[in-house]
């Protein structure tokens, strides 16, 4: 990843001689290369503690002398101490167990959701910005409808009715979050069918279909990737927000949403009980949101627009 | 004594890759009401200078020398009182007029904007000097266009607003960067008459930055050719055109259209491409280029020679490159 | 300019039809509100239950006939009853939860809107700066904080506050009206919480936003002009990067003002957001219907408003 960010010689070179460009660009150019590095710093140690948070999910869990649904394994209501290290919860169950066995679940929920919604929504833009004309209006139409209705009342409603299973609820997810992805998808297709090395395919005689998945999905293939990493952030909030209010994956599988809401009763007195399991998803969130920063900054240091 | 005189520029910039010298100590005068060509391409520095008399470079870059102008130190003034100067007593053209006017601001309130600023008038007296300027750059229905915004101006005429906020103050040098670059070839000529008359009628010296040596005539008293961040020769205008002392600047001219050439002759282009300035080669930055290089070229950097009062150049063979031209011929 | 904002609003009529089947089928499905009213109620004789078949066309397939039932009579101003709240008339709910939520959006949204002004301005002007890797930092982990963990942890603060001090700075839940100072007190934690929410995802973009203008060719022109920096950043350079952020605003507001369902949930705020998760729990359709109509008009006319200001504030922008 840091070798693709760092421009090659010749194009700071290039980057320097445009004499023009100097004045403003370099306003902050050597130090935005610096900031770059630095990005790509963070979003490389991000990366790590996903990585290893993700391992420890499995890991934790096989190596603790407790099973997460394991009730007594302790005196309820513990503190963190050294037999419990994050204490245990009003039924005794260890909740270190429990919270890193949530996160091996949530983390498989937010993985789900992300792919699910990559392809809807890369498939959808995809076929908008190829073919344009009424299918890219009606398409786009329907984007706009899903941006209107107000995501949550469909999320309850859908959980609420078909709820409950990590399956149904990654959908229930992706089925709401894919504009985004169009949106963006279908900017890429429409700037790229009109460059020359579609043209030149089209000439060739390739079907549509080739044009599309063989000449331009490749090319946006790192946009994508981004979306997908930031996807990964958006779906860990949106399933514990979901579980905070009952309507996440149903209890005894424990998401890290339905430990926090578990232990919202008891912030008083166990504060503890929420700040794992929170801590964990707003970390997972955060190295998420940097690691896809870093990649944005990777694949296009040109544009550094944020949202 | 001289309006402006430049010792020793030199601008650096520091990047993770290294420092770019991308102005090398560069010296000059410019007397009152001169005009001085600064010409090369793009990363010769010419633009780079330019920006760093004016101070308008970032805090990154490092600039170090002496910048005289009418008996202040430019590079040492507080930016409070540079800034009395700026638009003031030195004023700028910049290349892009596309970009380099305010979207959103009508074109009359920007020049206002800058008569405001340094002199003591009211809003309406800024307005109607705003709608005069106008006219004198040649736009037609001046009072209307002020009140009109930059996007409704065709290129020429934006380069012709920015000409007109350039001499508001009467100033005593005009930076003119690459004034018709950015715009279609046929208004090109437009253009460069209006700030002819502008230059004219205000009295002011002007820096005139190109790459375009054909630009230069019947505009400039003086040429600089720069290139790599030094300058290459630095002479009279009928030198330059006619007892030119430098393979790079032959080059540049070579590489004019000509009307009276053959009409299936190939235009000349200088072989290779403007330097890296992070890898310079030890010796002339222009030696991989040149068509008259020696071992000595590739090993050291010449030193200004003097051709005649008045007229340097930066080359080991100036004083064999008639005859090396006409050999090569 | 005129002409633009009727065909705008004709264009929208059909998305708004389309938005609001959708949502009536789907509420639909989410189950039989008879069933739901029967369940909490032990005293219902079955001319009740016909009653409640009748007021809801519960007889007639769900789309369109239902659909068109309920849209006839939303259209004429009847938004129905709330059936879970003693049949009371769903525009007074809504009036009242309205004002409530009004009472914390209008708040959070001025604090946002300069907020972000602040922080995104203050950030791209003094770019790598400390004070804007800290803003940066921060903006960062607001994103990536879920809602409730933040309000949560606002409550647990306050609660821990109370032990070490006893002293009590803020009510951790309910709204309370008697007087403005009690108001305050009620109403700050869900505030802060809804400012945290759009504050940090908006001085991102008011950031990208600005940078952008600043390294631009005018606001060089400008320098050039010997203009106090002052005068280059606040009118030059920040009319212009307002520009984009009258969207976000605009729908930010939507949305604050349409109920924050997370925010008043957690502090009790007796809101749109909260009485509409209410109403999805207890399958009181007429409601939950009237509050997500209400959602989907604000975001449209927010988002018609945002276009027509944006046309105003940028000059290049002509609507036709």
């Amino acid at each position: 990843m840091t070798d693709v960010a760092t421009p090659r010689v010749s194009e700071t070179a290039a980057v320097l001689i445009e004499a023009e460009a100097i004045t403003t660009e370099a306003k902050s150019w050597s130090r935005q290369t610096w900031e770059r590095l630095l990005h790509h710093k963070l979003a490389v140690v991000a990366a790590f503690i996903l990585v290893f948070l993700t391992i420890s999910f499995w890991v934790v869990p096989a190596l603790s002398p407790y099973s997460f649904d394991q009730v007594g394994a302790g005196v309820p209501r513990q503190a963190p101490s050294a037999k419990h290290w994050f204490g245990t919860d009003q039924i005794g169950r260890d909740l270190m167990t429990r919270v890193f066995t949530g996160g091996q679940f949530s983390i498989r929920i937010a993985a789900l959701v992300a792919i699910t919604t990559t392809v809807i929504g890369a498939v959808i833009g995809a076929i908008s910005g190829f073919f344009g004309g009424w299918i890219d209006a009606t398409l786009s139409w329907v984007t706009n409808m899903v941006l209107v209705i107000p995501a949550l009342v469909i999320l309850l409603v859908l959980a609420l009715r078909f709820g409950s299973g990590p399956w149904a609820i990654a959908f229930i997810i992706a089925a709401l979050s894919w504009p985004r992805i169009s949106r963006i998808v279908r900017g890429l297709f429409l700037s790229y069918k009109e460059q020359d090395f579609v043209h030149a395919a089209r000439a060739a005689g390739a079907r549509p279909g080739r044009i599309m998945f063989r000449h331009i999905l490749p090319n946006t293939f790192g946009p994508i990737m981004v979306e997908t990493t930031l996807n990964v952030g958006a779906a860990i909030i949106i399933e514990s927000t979901l579980s905070f209010l009952s309507l996440g994956v149903q209890p005894p599988v424990p998401t890290l949403g339905n430990l926090m809401n578990e232990a919202k009763g008891a912030i008083d007195s166990r504060a503890y009980e929420l700040l794992f399991p929170g801590g964990i998803v707003t970390m997972i969130s955060l190295c998420v949101n940097f690691l896809g920063d870093g990649l944005r900054d990777a694949l296009d240091p040109t544009s550094r627009r944020t949202r | 004594m001289a309006l402006l005189e430049v010792e020793n520029l030199k601008v650096v910039f520091p990047t993770d890759e290294g420092e770019v010298e991308a102005v090398n100590e560069i010296s000059f005068t410019l007397d009152y009401g001169e005009v001085l060509a600064v010409v090369g391409e793009s990363g010769s520095g010419k633009s780079v200078s330019a920006m760093a008399i004016m101070r308008l470079l970032p805090k990154t870059a490092r600039v170090t020398g002496r910048v005289e102008f009418d008996g202040k130190s430019l590079l040492e003034l507080p930016m409070k009182h540079m800034r009395r100067i700026m638009g003031n007593d030195i004023a700028m053209i910049f290349q892009d007029p596309m970009t380099a006017l305010n979207p959103v601001f009508k074109v009359g309130e920007q020049i206002a904007e800058i008569i405001e600023n340094h002199r003591d008038v009211s809003k309406r007296q800024a307005g109607t000097r705003a709608v005069e300027l106008l006219e004198l750059v040649g736009i037609p229905e001046p009072s209307r266009r002020a009140q009109q915004y930059p996007h409704e101006f065709s290129g020429g005429m934006r380069q012709r607003a920015m000409i007109a906020m350039a001499i508001a103050n009467d100033p005593k040098l005009l930076i003119a960067d690459e004034p018709t670059t950015a715009l279609d070839v046929t208004i090109q000529a437009q253009v460069m008459e209006a700030i002819k008359t502008a230059q004219e009628a205000t009295g002011a010296a002007m820096m005139l930055i190109t790459h375009d040596l054909g630009l230069v005539a019947g505009v400039a008293q003086r040429v600089q050719v720069m290139y790599g961040g030094r300058v290459f020769e630095s002479a009279p205008i009928d030198s330059i055109f006619y007892d030119n002392r430098n393979p790079y600047t032959r080059g540049l001219l070579n590489a004019l259209p000509r009307l009276d050439a053959r009409t299936h002759a190939k235009l000349y282009t200088i072989p290779g491409s403007p330097p890296d300035l992070l890898r310079l080669p030890p010796g002339c930055a222009f030696s991989p280029r040149c068509e008259f290089v020696t071992d000595e070229c590739r090993r050291s950097i010449p030193d200004f020679a003097e051709v005649e009062p008045g007229h340097v150049t930066r080359c080991h063979n100036w004083e064999s490159l008639p005859e090396l031209a006409r050999a090569g011929v | 300019m005129l002409i633009y904002a009727v065909r705008r609003i004709i264009a929208a009529i059909p998305l708004i039809l389309a938005a609001t089947s959708i949502v009536f089928v789907l509420t639909s499905l989410g189950g039989d509100p008879v069933a739901a009213r029967l369940a909490t109620c032990t005293t219902c004789d079955p001319s009740a239950y016909q009653r409640l078949i009748d007021l809801y066309d519960l007889d007639k397939p769900v789309y369109p006939q239902r659909y068109m039932g309920w849209l006839t009579d939303f259209a004429s101003g009847d938004l129905g009853v709330a059936l879970t709240q003693g049949e009371r008339p769903v525009k007074d709910i809504m009036l009242e939860r309205g004002k409530n939520t009004f009472l914390i959006a209008v708040p959070a949204f001025i604090v946002i809107a300069i907020g972000a002004i602040i922080f995104g301005v203050y950030s791209a002007v003094r770019q790598y700066s400390v004070g804007d890797y800290v803003i940066t930092g921060a903006s960062f982990i607001g994103i990536s904080m879920p809602t409730f963990f933040f309000g949560l942890l606002l409550q647990f603060f306050v609660v821990f506050t109370l032990q070490k001090t006893g002293w009590k700075f803020f009510y951790t839940s309910g709204l309370r009206l008697e007087g403005f100072v009690e108001y305050v007190k009620s109403a700050t934690l869900p505030i802060i919480t809804l400012v945290l929410v759009s504050l940090a995802g908006e001085s991102r973009f008011q950031r990208a936003a600005t940078l952008e203008v600043i390294n631009s060719d005018y606001i060089r022109t400008a320098r050039a002009k010997g203009l106090p920096e002052r005068t280059v950043i606040f009118k030059h350079a920040l009319r212009n990067a307002l520009i984009p952020l009258v969207t976000v605003w605009a729908l930010d507001f939507a949305g604050l003002l349409s109920g924050a369902v997370i925010t008043e949930t957690i502090f009790a705020w007796p809101g749109l957001g909260r009485e509409l998760i209410n109403a999805i729990f207890a399958q009181d359709l007429d409601l939950m219907m009237a509050v997500t109509v209400f959602a989907i008009f604000l975001t449209v006319s927010f988002n018609l408003i945002a276009d027509l200001i944006y046309g105003v504030l940028d000059p290049r922008i002509r609507f036709d």
